[in-house]
């Protein structure tokens, strides 16, 4: 156990003055995961909400590919974004792999599947009758939407946390476009694997994963508090 | 069909004394004192709240009582409010239950076939669960509860959410599947047609406490409180100054040599004539009248024939526990 | 496009010719897989349907930690285990670090959240009544627990599906309690990461191409899991 106290007590004061380093280890998670979940909902969630309220052909087949992209591996999405960015690729002329754009564009990605598969689940989770009588009122599709986004608010909002936490967890897509330079395009999951390439046991990486536990836990609390806040919403109600 | 055409109630399968039962902070039984003969279905009516499927909770041995005991002889069976079943065949479940309850393998496809024979569902045997519609389900689960035959079988509510035709056919096929000499019965009901159709002693639980005991046509002609009597549906009320006359529509009849002088306040078309709502100077009564009816507005007489009296000093009482041990009916 | 498809093209020669690595890095993620998830059911399950169907103390705190730990980044968990294993830390006795054996073992605890998880969700879906009923009627806690798997079947076995999607998937782990060491305990996820950075991309496809693969038979799996749980619904509007 002495190791452990060892490694803590090497790294606590690497957070508490605030390492340069690290915190721009944080800056950088952060950047990632605000940006690329933003984009991810721009791109996703009228998809999902389509998915979600939709009574179309083949909307149960698009519900399954939509499930099954959440399987997609990190560094097969890395991959793929790669090939498109390297010079000789289709977006090559970006001239952006192996930079922080590409991370954004990775990890948005990953991110997508979180909002079009749990974003339908959580439409589908309301009454059934709610959405057919807005409908029936002659609630147009916009409206529509904005109606059933509005009352599965806390499912959507559980999707976008889960997608946020991709984009903070991931490392295999962010090492492969970003190659990983010190500085520009590590986040703190990335950079905390790289550790492990150096023999030493630095305080760095602990003080890394202690500062990428804090982020996620950040992350849980503010689900849990969300959750519990409408659960109790329900409580008062059965006791009314 | 019930109550006289059978054997007197054998012995006491079930018996409770003074049950106290809480949720939570929530007392909703209160000394209850009850008990159930082998032979004999008793039902037990009451309104939403009333307490009933604790009572029955607690007399399954789910719920712990607060104060009070039980007293049981031989194995209580009990079918859910809720027809929930296996994601599997009728027959399935029916035999899954058997297992449940202990029953050797080879006595369970016997018992299952004679089970689903009993309650007319054999035909539903090799079914799907998932494709049952609302009655065939609650046959199903009335199938499981006959067919692991305990000593006393609760059942909660079983014919609750069916449409009048389904459920008087199940009705019609539980009572005689229901009817057994060596088992007690207490079936939940909400409804007191369901009642009547089907038992021999009614227990109607008020605000968590027993507010009668005794058979249907007992407590209809000699309801104990004004409580109990208003919730067997007498509607109507008159008060004289001395005591209270609470009236059934049967009760009241238009007469053009009635005693007494009432005008009609309401009129509701029914199927065969309408119901009156009659507004005296003693108080307000209702009446079925055969077509052609009187219209609102017109002045009529009317006899009343029957009805319960209870002084007025009484009224005040909400309910009172019967005694115990039950006295008996007559 | 271009690049994309020439790498393409250079990685199917690879594959077709059997590279001999290439199939031993296949034949090890299998294993990999198929034993982490065997070991995560074996011993997720139980606790799964403990945390479903149990009634005592301390339940509602378990299904929070089971639900928390899904959440927790594998790059930590591997940080976290690489500590442990660490030669001077408690368990470094066990000799596990660079080992084939410590694969197996991260994979294992990285797919038990799934298992646990989803399970005890799955188990917690069925119908109240059903299970209330059974014990009224004199089930015992092992015929309770059987009937709660047989009718919660198809989400328990999304659930082993999810862990082995993850097992196949999951690089971070691996790579730290691995050490990525070509040749000998890099799983086909790793060793994609390990082409990329070494430049080789085509060889990099070529072992993507094989991942993939391997996540669409896992897929198909899934929907065909997902078309017996609705065939018996499509059966019952036939019926009624």
């Amino acid at each position: 156990m002495g190791y452990v106290w060892d490694q803590l007590r090497g790294a606590i004061p690497l957070i508490a003055h605030g390492d340069p380093y690290i915190m721009g280890l944080l800056w950088v998670t952060l950047r990632v995961a605000v940006v690329s979940t933003a984009a991810a909902l721009v791109v996703g969630l009228p998809i999902g909400v389509a998915l979600g309220l939709g009574r179309f052909r083949g909307r149960r087949t698009l519900q399954l590919l939509a499930n099954a992209s959440l399987a997609l591996p990190s560094v097969v999405v890395g991959i793929g974004v790669l090939l498109f960015l390297l010079p000789q690729g289709a977006f090559g002329s970006l001239r952006i792999e192996f930079t922080l754009h590409a991370v954004y564009i990775a990890q948005a990605v990953l991110a997508l599947p979180y909002i079009v598969a749990l974003t339908p689940a959580a439409i589908q989770g309301l009454p059934p009758g709610l959405i057919d009588q807005a409908r029936a009122f002659g609630a147009g599709r916009v409206q529509l939407g904005m109606f059933a986004l509005r009352e599965a608010r806390i499912g959507v909002v559980a999707a976008v946390i889960a997608a946020a936490g991709a984009t903070i967890a991931e490392v295999g897509a962010v090492i492969i476009v970003g190659g990983n330079f010190q500085g520009s395009d590590e986040t703190l999951a990335s950079a905390l694997l790289e550790q492990f390439n150096y023999t030493g046991h630095d305080p760095y990486a602990t003080a890394i994963a202690l500062v990428l536990l804090a982020v996620i836990l950040v992350l849980i609390g503010t689900l849990t508090v969300i959750q519990q806040r409408t659960g109790a919403v329900q409580f008062r109600f059965r006791t009314a | 069909m019930t109550g006289a055409d059978h054997p007197a109630p054998g012995r006491v399968l079930l018996r409770c004394e003074h049950l106290t039962v809480r949720r939570g902070k929530r007392e909703v039984i209160a000394d209850v004192s009850a008990e159930l003969r082998a032979g004999e279905i008793v039902a037990l009516l009451g309104p939403n709240g009333a307490g009933k499927s604790t009572l029955l909770d607690a007399l399954a041995g789910a719920l712990a009582p607060a104060e009070g005991r039980i007293e049981r002889h031989g194995r209580v069976g009990i079918a859910l409010q809720s027809p929930d079943l296996a994601r599997r065949t009728v027959f399935a479940n029916v035999t899954l239950a058997l297992a449940w309850w202990g029953v050797p393998r080879p006595e369970r496809t016997e018992r299952a076939r004679e089970a689903l024979r009993a309650i007319g569902a054999d035909h539903l045997a090799r079914r799907r669960a998932a494709t049952l519609s609302g009655g065939e389900r609650r046959r199903v689960h009335l199938a499981r509860a006959i067919a692991v035959r305990p000593d006393v079988l609760l059942l909660d509510e079983p014919f609750a959410g069916l449409d009048a035709e389904v459920r008087s056919n199940l009705l019609e096929d539980a009572l005689s599947a229901l009817r057994s000499s060596t088992r007690a019965t207490l079936v939940v009901v909400h409804d007191r047609a369901e009642a009547w159709a089907l038992a021999d002693r009614l227990l109607i639980l008020l605000d968590g406490r027993l507010a009668a005991s005794g058979s249907p046509r007992d407590l209809l002609e000699r309801p104990p409180t004004v409580a109990v009597a208003r919730f067997l549906g007498f509607d109507g009320s008159l008060d004289d100054g001395h005591e209270l006359l609470l009236t059934r529509p049967a009760h009241v009849a238009l007469d053009p040599a009635g005693a007494f002088e009432a005008r009609v306040t309401r009129a509701s078309p029914l199927e065969d004539g309408a119901r009156l709502e009659l507004e005296l100077d003693q108080g307000r009564v209702y009446a079925v009248a055969p077509l052609p009816a009187p219209r609102t507005g017109d002045a009529v007489r009317i006899r009343i024939d029957g009805g319960a009296r209870f002084p007025l000093r009484e009224t005040s009482a909400q309910f009172e526990t019967p005694t115990y041990p039950p006295a008996t009916p007559g | 496009m271009k690049l994309i498809w020439d790498e393409i093209q250079r990685a199917v020669p690879l594959i077709l010719h059997g590279n001999p690595t290439l199939f031993s890095v296949i034949g090890f993620t299998l294993q990999v897989a198929l034993v982490a998830t065997a070991a995560a059911t074996v011993i997720g399950l139980p606790i799964g349907l403990a945390i479903g169907l149990g009634r005592f103390r301390g339940r509602q705190v378990l299904r929070v930690l089971a639900n928390v730990s899904l959440a927790i980044p594998p790059v930590l968990v591997g940080t976290f285990l690489f500590v442990l294993f660490s030669p001077r830390a408690p368990l470094g006795s066990l000799h596990l670090i660079y080992t084939r054996r410590v694969v197996f073992v991260a994979q294992a605890i990285l797919a038990l959240p799934f298992v646990v998880a989803l399970t005890a969700a799955a188990v917690q879906g069925l119908p109240p009544g059903l299970l209330a009923q059974a014990r009224l009627l004199g089930a015992g806690r092992l015929q309770v627990w059987a009937l709660a798997l047989r009718e919660a079947r198809i989400g328990v076995m999304a659930a082993v599906i999810a862990a082995l999607g993850v097992s196949l998937s999951e690089v971070a782990a691996v790579v730290i309690l691995g050490g990525n060491i070509y040749d000998y305990n890099q799983t086909l996820a790793s060793a994609t990461l390990y082409e990329v950075n070494g430049g080789y991309y085509a060889d990099a496809v070529a072992i993507a191409i094989v991942l993939i693969a391997l996540i669409l038979i896992l897929m198909c799996g899934l929907a065909l899991l997902q078309h017996q749980g609705n065939g018996i619904r499509l059966r019952f509007r036939s019926a009624a």
